[in-house]
């Protein structure tokens, strides 16, 4: 996904030259070409994020379009004051990327575990949070958020995650159907979504009843009209999100069903709200956590025979 | 009160000493009306924002070539909002509305409410970063003539990301940045130079790659004397670390001041010691 954020960054500051590229020391050889190209455009503030945080506003109050950009931990929970107060209070036109979001640090301990970036940036007014699931996702939700005139987060992951594809447009604040089924319905952000597919391509090679896939990547804010529709159709919803329980999609799901009194069971897939210790693998960390593929599988088959 | 005045740079010393004088007279009696405290923060960098307002930036003309100012102490407002009103940026009516609910001038400055205030201030140590970011930005534009000014507090300076700021500043030689710190010496709950260690503010910005002078921050001829030389180097930021005091002697130096109010008694003796 970072290959496709700095080709989606490159090729908008070519076309808008209001896109300015703040950086707090990270990106290691990712973006030369585009300093080179645009050595004005590309700063690297070092590891201040406050500063990154308070530049992109004056930036953004002189008409420019900045993106600034660290690993999720240290974009979000670091400047999340300043992001509040002189991003999101005055409603300023910077997107916040957040690479390595979820745990796709686990094998670097909990200072670089961002379970809680998408509940940080959510909680703030009138903040838009994405968290696309592949690299297509990455490059069509780049540009939209660019033409917000209000903050933006995007949580982006490393690097080569599998890409899928879609009948469905990918549009800033719609759901997207990545597969169709009945009763059943999963809902994900992220890069869950590649996971449920996966899971949903082994209940199939299984000959099992596969369920319908649901990619948020708006988490904020949700697509409320698509959710209701979906819950009033299924007779279960899993959510698969690599986020805290709190504050992330189960989060905002449940309180809009809640809300409605739409009562469809609901199961969340998920880590726990706990540290992970030990630097695990991701793969054996979500399976530690029961929210890998095959986590999945049991969960949709468990769903299918209870129905 | 006086009428409201335009910048005029030719102004005598006298005259802006005067001006200084009236929106001081102005501000105790606001904030004994409104009820609302912080009134040493804005009582004591009145001059500094005399000066500025009436002989050191440029405020006419095209709106993108004016200097921009940048309040990030925001709890010192009140002052803040009486200059814009002798400076005939907002109507003078406005300022019996300070500190009530739904005023365009609340006790700290909102953009929203008050959309020719730059920032929305009130919480400490985003100023200076933010007037990095509009310099840099104007550099992009390149429109190097515009300079930004922001004043902050010396409590202020106690944050963390003002550092963060004033590297950054320095690093990309932002000549046209003038912080002004308005060393008063007191903070929320005690005296800032104990809680800094008795260190020295020009000579940690001067670490930091700024130039800086310390004045006398209520003498209007060494105000006017450090403006005529922004900026002090070429190439960068610079400071001016202005020690103040509220120039009302009974609320010199006292904590207490920070917070309170004065009373129709207390407004009494403080406008006339200034002679209003």
């Amino acid at each position: 996904m970072r290959r496709a954020f700095v080709d989606a960054l490159y090729s908008l500051a070519e076309q808008d030259p209001r896109v300015v590229f703040l950086t707090g020391d990270m990106g290691f050889e990712m973006f030369e070409a585009f300093a080179h190209k645009y050595p004005g455009r590309y700063v690297n503030v070092g590891i201040a994020e406050a500063q990154m945080v308070c530049a992109a506003a004056g930036l953004a109050l002189e008409g420019f379009r900045p993106v600034i950009y660290s690993i999720a931990s240290f974009a979000t929970g670091r400047p999340y004051e300043l992001i509040k107060i002189s991003l999101g209070y005055p409603s300023l036109p910077v997107v916040v990327i957040g690479a390595g979001g979820g745990y796709c640090y686990s094998v670097s301990g909990p200072t670089h575990h961002a379970a809680d970036d998408i509940a940080l940036m959510s909680l703030i007014p009138g903040m838009t949070v994405v968290a696309p699931g592949d690299s297509g996702e990455v490059t069509a939700l780049l540009p939209q958020l660019l033409q917000l005139d209000s903050p933006s987060y995007m949580r982006i992951g490393k690097f080569g995650e599998p890409k899928y594809s879609a009948d469905e447009p990918i549009l800033l604040g719609k759901a997207r159907c990545l597969e169709t089924g009945a009763d059943v319905a999963i809902l994900t952000t992220g890069e869950m979504a590649p996971i449920a597919l996966d899971a949903i391509a082994l209940l199939k090679s299984q000959g099992r009843k596969s369920p319908a896939l649901y990619q948020f990547h708006t988490v904020k804010p949700i697509d409320e009209e698509r959710l209701v529709e979906l819950a009033n159709s299924a007779r279960q919803l899993i959510v698969v999100e690599e986020s805290a329980p709190s504050g992330g999609l189960y989060a905002a799901v449940i309180a809009q069903l809640a809300q409605r009194g739409i009562r469809t069971p609901i199961v969340r897939l998920g880590p726990p709200d706990d540290w992970v210790l030990g630097n695990p693998q991701r793969k054996n960390l979500r399976m530690r956590y029961g929210f890998d593929s095959h986590a999945i599988v049991r969960q949709v088959v468990e769903a299918y025979e209870k129905i | 009160m006086s009428m409201a005045c335009t910048a005029n740079p030719s102004l005598p010393v006298g005259k802006l000493e005067e001006l200084a004088r009236e929106i001081r007279g102005e501000c105790l009696t606001l904030a004994h009306q409104s009820g609302e405290g912080h009134l040493s923060s804005s009582l004591c960098h009145i001059e500094l924002l005399t000066a500025l307002y009436f002989a050191f930036m440029n405020l006419s003309g095209p709106q993108e070539q004016r200097d921009r100012f940048i309040l990030s102490k925001g709890h010192g407002c009140l002052s803040w909002y009486v200059t814009l009103a002798k400076h005939g940026d907002i109507p003078h009516d406005w300022l019996t509305s300070y500190a009530k609910e739904g005023s365009p001038l609340p006790n700290h400055p909102c953009k929203h409410s008050l959309p020719i205030s730059i920032t929305s201030a009130g919480s400490l140590g985003q100023g200076l970063g933010i007037a990095t970011g509009i310099l840099y930005g104007l550099q992009l534009k390149k429109q190097p003539e515009p300079r930004c000014v922001v004043l902050m507090g010396d409590g202020e300076c106690n944050e963390g990301s003002v550092w963060e700021s004033a590297m950054f500043a320095a690093a990309q030689q932002l000549d046209n940045l003038l912080a002004i710190v308005d060393y008063n010496g007191i903070q929320a709950v005690g005296k800032s130079d104990e809680i800094s260690g008795h260190t020295d503010l020009a000579e940690k910005f001067r670490a930091f790659g700024w130039d800086a002078v310390t004045i006398d921050g209520n003498s209007m001829p060494q105000i006017l004397a450090a403006l005529s030389h922004v900026p002090f180097t070429k190439g960068k930021p610079s400071v001016i670390v202005a020690k103040t005091r509220t120039m009302v002697p009974f609320m010199d130096g006292k904590v207490l001041w920070h917070y309170r109010v004065p009373s129709a008694e207390e407004l009494e003796i403080a406008l006339k010691e200034l002679q209003l």
